[in-house]
């Protein structure tokens, strides 16, 4: 018998048997377009698929999932590997959505994988020019995505708008010059209509900024500078003619606030790196939370972590929002590890700091004052003799994500313990070529080896909770799940599973690379909770055996 | 600087016909920023923060040569520009990689230049034929030249090329700046108290992978064994003068100074 469409929606009125067909239809078709809302609600409503950067707006990395538990997680299984066939090692952070992942690998190369199999989907490859400029790898840091449509930044300075289903171009819009040194690497970060980027560049004198694009049209909707032009506040921070060359890139990922309708970027070091008699005064606003408004662009709060940085403490690392029971209060915060050692809690609608303790061996600045403002060690300018600062160039952490557990409210994060002799000296600013004013030599010998921490702080005090010890500092992002499990990596390649109350290592792999910044997702695939990690060329996913007991407490 | 960097192109575009190969473009014959004192100065910068911790802050060698006496011992500016822009491959020498310019270059070379010696100070003495029989007696158990000789130690093909002769004679006499990477002491205790002594190739928070006395080279998971501990002291022992007279490290030190192994950018 042939139903038409009407005759079927009588039956679907009529009989409570035909309401499972029609959902059996919907599924068929897929959940449909992202919506803002999905990424508002992040990984609260389900866990099930993994929609932005951070897994949520306050860049959490913190699953509702359960399944997998610190009982059965050495029972874990490798499902598939997915191959890159590139040069270059990922630093990203994949999507899930619908059972296909949206992965960005070096080079501009990206992919969609079918996340049951591990199979291409379809794979976008942008030519990019051979005098790129790129300080630091040929990198991308993920996608973001609304709608029917992915975007992701290049390394010649462009933001792309890619088709979910095909990867094809659906825009291509044009941030700046990059052979004046100009790139960009970080994962877009999508609020409302907007598509908000920043650049790369602070070791080859560009000017910093942050825009956001229409997500239909790629038209620039707002430019915010890193650095304050003639007449505006912050601008008689630099010296002469230094802010037009003085860096302060922006090539981390920020969060947003949909409550007070703000978005939270790093922003990195001023340039020349190291030579400040190039650029004397405070250097707005490099080394800073910039607070803006997603609609206008415009700065609500600043926050300068390291005035007049000499030792290229970027702060590009991933702020963690987040609200935390203080003094009986809750309090709307922002949570940050930062490069130069130190860890801060900032009241997240005034930017005032509610703690900051170096998390690892500082020794350029003895506390920040309850002004804000850190309390300077003396003979911590490098110059062509040298000087010795804790921690080195890398830091204390960097651009690696790290977690936050909201039910526990700990804060996780992958540190480095690591000195270096700084050098400091004047260099003359060539368009498109390195601009540093110096170098750094790691301190690495017999009696004093780097090594890395994987440690939990209590956000409220900045009081250390544990540690996991590595001889080898790891640059691996975190992920955290309701069932206790945190997964990372250290720095020889192994993926680490650890009891996130405790430390204790639950579960190991050696997977031959590091998750160099990358850091591992979690999602629910036909009933089955998966975990994939992107490390070195791979990706590797993995799930309980099929049939397995559920873990559910 | 805009018109030093002309000037380059300019010579550069004379060598290579017209700028056709501009990529493969000879360096200048004579450094062009010799003298110049801020070169001088921000080279002594780069120096220390990207070759020192091989060659010493006085440049005067601890993992790698001693280069105060390179101009003195016949290499020219050009053909030292080619070793820093190209590295000496096969060796701990790395290239200074294409992120530095023709410039930087230049400024290293400029200041390394103020503190080179007018001649050779380390004037080769000694009977090499005699230190080779020293070599082979005393040390090719452990080090190999040319193919012959033990696998526990580095292989010294180059050492005459790779190492000054005051940093030679403080490793040998006992001196142990640092454990060079791959050759680090360690002691492995196995469940049955058995201890396995070697060289540590590689390792992690979960395993090691050694070579041990007899140049056996293996991987012990660290659960299924003990302890294992790092060396205090190197695998090379103390050659003080009871074990090694002063001639014979003379005549050592000779025949190590004609091992120069294939390095095919030294000119």
């Amino acid at each position: 018998m042939r139903l038409t469409l009407s005759r079927l929606a009588r039956l679907a009125l009529l009989l409570p048997l035909a309401a499972g067909v029609t959902l059996a239809a919907q599924q068929a078709s897929g959940p449909g377009p992202i919506t803002n809302d999905d990424l508002v609600q992040g990984l609260k409503a389900d866990g099930s698929n993994w929609l932005t950067f951070g897994g949520n707006y306050a860049n959490h990395r913190f699953s509702p999932l359960t399944q997998i538990t610190p009982d059965n997680v050495a029972k874990l299984q490798p499902l598939w590997t997915f191959q890159t066939n590139t040069l270059g090692n990922f630093e990203t952070t994949t999507l899930l959505r619908d059972n296909v992942l949206y992965v960005t690998g070096p080079q501009n190369v990206a992919w969609a994988v079918d996340a049951r199999s591990g199979r291409q989907i379809w794979r976008y490859r942008r030519e990019l020019p051979d005098n790129l400029t790129a300080c630091c790898g040929l990198v991308n840091r993920g996608f973001a995505a609304l709608g029917e449509t992915l975007f992701m930044t290049t390394l010649d300075a462009h933001l792309l708008a890619l088709d979910m289903k095909t990867g094809a171009v659906v825009w291509d819009a044009t941030l700046e010059d990059y052979k004046i040194g100009y790139a960009s690497t970080l994962a877009p970060l999508v609020v409302k209509d907007k598509v908000i980027v920043g650049v790369a560049g602070g070791e080859y004198g560009i000017r910093g900024f942050i825009d956001a694009y229409d997500a239909k049209t790629g038209k620039r909707a707002w430019r915010f500078h890193t650095i304050p032009g003639p007449g505006e506040p912050g601008f008689n921070s630099w010296s002469g003619d230094s802010w037009k060359i003085g860096g302060t890139g922006v090539w981390v990922t920020g969060a947003y606030d949909p409550d007070t309708n703000a978005v939270f970027f790093g922003t990195g070091n001023p340039g020349p790196d190291y030579h400040g008699p190039s650029r004397e005064g405070d250097n707005l606003y490099s080394c800073s939370l910039v607070v803006l408004d997603p609609d206008t662009g415009k700065l609500k709060w600043h926050y300068q972590f390291t005035p007049h940085d000499v030792h290229d403490y970027d702060a590009t690392e991933v702020p963690i929002l987040a609200d935390l029971p203080i003094n009986g209060q809750t309090r709307k915060a922002v949570l940050f590890a930062n490069r130069n050692g130190f860890y801060y809690t900032l009241d997240r609608l005034t930017g005032k700091v509610i703690v900051a303790k170096p998390f690892v061996q500082t020794t350029w600045a003895k506390a920040i004052d309850p002004q804000g403002r850190p309390m300077l060690e003396t003979g911590h300018t490098p110059d062509e003799k040298g000087e010795r600062t804790c921690p080195d160039l890398t830091g204390g952490t960097n651009f690696w994500p790290p977690s936050y557990d909201p039910r526990t409210h700990l804060f996780f994060v992958n540190a480095r313990e690591a000195c270096a002799t700084f050098y400091g000296y004047k260099s003359e600013y060539v368009p498109g070529q390195r601009f540093t004013g110096g170098a750094q030599q790691l301190v690495n010998n017999r009696d004093e080896k780097p090594f890395g921490a994987l440690r939990a702080i209590d956000p409220v005090t900045g009081e250390r909770k544990w540690e996991f010890l590595m001889p080898t500092p790891s640059r691996a992002g975190i992920l955290t799940t309701a069932s206790n499990l945190l997964f990372s990596g250290d720095g020889d390649g192994n993926l680490l599973v650890l009891d996130s109350r405790t430390g204790a290592l639950l579960w190991r792999y050696q997977l031959g690379a590091t998750l160099h910044g990358t850091s591992p997702i979690t999602y629910m695939l036909d009933g089955r909770q998966h975990v994939l990690v992107p490390s070195g060329t791979t990706l590797t996913a993995w799930a309980l055996p099929e049939g397995a007991p559920a873990g559910r407490p | 600087m805009r018109r030093v960097r002309a000037a380059l192109v300019a010579a550069a575009m004379c060598l290579a016909g017209g700028g056709l190969v501009f990529a493969q473009a000879e360096p200048p014959a004579i450094n062009p920023l010799a003298g110049d004192s801020a070169a001088v100065q921000a080279g002594m910068g780069m120096f220390r923060s990207r070759c020192a911790d091989c060659h010493g802050m006085d440049a005067r060698g601890v993992r790698g040569p001693d280069l105060t006496q390179v101009w003195a011992s016949g290499r020219s500016d050009a053909g030292l520009f080619r070793t820093l822009r190209r590295g000496v491959p096969g060796t701990e020498m790395p290239s200074v990689g294409p992120r530095t310019s023709d410039d930087e270059v230049w400024k290293i070379l400029a200041y390394l230049k103020t503190i080179a010696a007018p001649t050779i100070t380390d004037v080769v003495t000694g009977n090499a034929a005699h230190g080779q029989q020293v070599f082979r007696a005393q040390c090719a158990g452990c080090h190999r030249v040319d193919g012959t000789g033990g696998r526990l130690g580095p292989d010294l093909s180059r050492i005459g090329a790779a190492r000054a002769r005051g940093a030679i004679v403080r490793r040998v006499r006992g001196a142990t700046e640092d454990f060079l990477e791959g050759y680090e002491p360690v002691i492995i205790t196995l469940t049955n108290g058995q201890t396995v002594r070697g060289v540590r190739k590689n390792g992690d928070l979960f395993s090691v992978q050694i070579m041990d006395g007899r140049e056996r080279i293996q991987g012990y998971l660290t659960k299924d064994v003990r302890a294992v501990t790092a060396g205090k002291a190197s695998a090379m022992p103390v050659f003080d003068v009871q074990r090694l007279s002063e001639s014979d490290l003379t005549d050592l030190l000779a025949w190590f100074a004609t091992l120069k192994g294939f390095d095919p950018s030294v000119q």
